[in-house]
């Protein structure tokens, strides 16, 4: 145990880094994405609505692991040899497109779902003084809908959190993939995965409890 | 800002009095012109032939059994619900034509809801400020100070600061309808504005309205408050599937209803 620590420390240490790096560039775009397609898909119009319902169950039918694949080796071949254009891609960047996309679907859902949940008279209310739907979303809206959806989207977090060690799988220096390499070194299987095990959850302890302060902070007026 | 003076008590005709003769006691102009308003729900016919005028400074009370389309109706006159036939003006403007700005219509037609629907993540001065501010109908200043006399008239100004969810229901349909009035609006749509509440928080609501009636707002109003309606509307409509079947001074429709249907429900609710 001990010489796993002097001895790996930092290694886990800087693969806990890119973990986090690789979650959070994931979570940013997710959000992003999250956004356009849960409005996307609450607003009066088939055609977006058809796209999003596209795009979040497609996302979501697919396991993360196959959209990894696909991604980082999948599109890459297809454009190298069928369409003669040369693309590799980081596993960084594959890793990062693969945790939006994934996300993304779910964070899609979480925002529709929040913005259905606030009564419709909010809205109308908003409308019948004159403001203008999207104005309405923006003021009255969407405060609401997201005081509603912060619960799950620190939930979402936390599995796309733990999401990125599926991406050890196409060799990005992540937290389980450079404790594989600890284990092969060392054959210390359970301190090493024990340790593994702790990191994680300590991170995602301390994300919990940031969730649950800015969620007190933000129901002040109830 | 717009220069008009906002309706104050002082200014007011025999507050509360309602209307003598029971006659339009409008100058004649036509505020919401209806002509043969039609509105399904997939296969359901809501409304199947509308028509009437709502003229300038009068009191509609529009009653009828559940399900009669009473706030269907209402809720076509600033397009909450679209049509699905005929004309809807509001001040000569037809709600629906292609060049109409519904945003700029719904600016001079306030709504008040049986639900208060206030913004519950809004605080009670920015209920009333939101629209004004967000519409550039007046510095953020300009509608703070005339937030707080709207919340004068409705005997809330010591609520500024409160939240809805700190209101009783009474408070908040008061502070629905000055959020209302922040809009200086020349039309005031009312969709039972008392039935959520509890009965001994109606009295308040209705004082505001009634004060609101005496001073010339032009008012429609579901409800079945119908001591109310008699006291202080001009014209009754009954409304029955989809239909009016009648309509008349408070006198003639409620005190003697000539329809069977107008008859049969009010035997009912009185």
């Amino acid at each position: 145990m001990g010489m796993i620590i002097t001895k790996y420390g930092a290694v886990l240490m800087r693969a806990m880094g890119q973990t986090l790096l690789l979650a959070l560039l994931g979570l940013f775009f997710a959000c992003i994405i999250g956004m356009i397609f849960g409005l996307m898909s609450v607003i009066r119009n088939k055609p977006c609505n058809i796209i999003a319902m596209i795009f979040v169950d497609g996302i979501r039918g697919v396991p993360m692991i196959v959209l990894a694949y696909f991604i980082y080796f999948g599109i890459p071949y297809l454009l190298n040899n069928t369409f003669k254009i040369g693309v590799t891609l980081s596993a960084l960047q594959a890793g990062t497109i693969c945790l939006a996309l994934n996300c993304g679907a779910y964070m899609a859902e979480i925002i529709r779902a929040g913005i259905q949940a606030v009564d419709i008279g909010q809205m109308e209310a908003a409308r019948s003084l004159g403001l203008p739907y999207w104005k309405s979303m923006r003021r009255v809206v969407l405060p609401q809908a997201i005081r509603m959806m912060i619960p799950s989207i620190i939930n979402q977090f936390i599995i796309t959190l733990k999401d990125t060690s599926i991406l050890s799988v196409i060799g990005f220096p992540e937290l389980v993939n450079r404790a594989k390499g600890v284990v092969a070194n060392t054959f210390m299987s359970f301190e090493t995965w024990g340790i593994v095990a702790v990191m994680y959850l300590i991170v995602i302890l301390a994300l919990s409890r940031c969730a649950k302060i800015l969620e007190r902070r933000l129901n002040h007026d109830r | 800002m717009t220069d008009k003076t906002p309706y104050t008590m002082s200014e007011s005709k025999d507050a509360g009095m309602g209307t003598p003769d029971g006659g339009h006691k409008s100058s004649g102009n036509v505020k919401i012109h209806v002509s043969h308003l039609q509105k399904v729900f997939g296969k359901l016919e809501v409304l199947k032939d509308i028509s009437t005028d709502i003229y300038e400074g009068e009191v509609v009370v529009v009653i009828g059994p559940s399900g009669s389309g009473k706030s269907t109706f209402l809720r076509c006159l600033n397009r909450l619900e679209e049509i699905t036939g005929g004309i809807v003006e509001v001040d000569g403007v037809d709600i629906v034509g292609k060049k109409t700005d519904i945003n700029r219509v719904r600016e001079h037609v306030g709504m008040v809801f049986q639900h208060f629907n206030l913004f519950n993540n809004l605080n009670v001065l920015d209920n009333l400020t939101l629209a004004p501010v967000e519409l550039k109908k007046a510095s953020k200043e300009e509608a703070r100070s005339d937030a707080v006399r709207m919340l004068a008239r409705v005997g809330l100004e010591d609520k500024a600061g409160a939240y809805p969810s700190q209101l009783s229901g009474g408070q908040k349909q008061r502070v629905a309808i000055a959020r209302a009035l922040c809009m200086h609006p020349d039309i005031m749509l009312f969709d039972e504005p008392t039935s959520a509440l509890d009965p001994e928080m109606v009295g308040e609501v209705l004082q505001v309205m009634k004060q609101l009636a005496a001073e010339g707002m032009t008012m429609v109003i579901v409800t079945h408050e119908m001591g109310f309606a008699r006291e202080v509307s001009d014209r009754v409509l009954f409304m029955d599937g989809g239909y009016i079947v009648e309509e008349g001074t408070p006198q003639e429709v409620i005190l003697n209803p000539k329809e069977p249907r107008t008859k049969d429900f009010l035997d009912k609710v009185l």
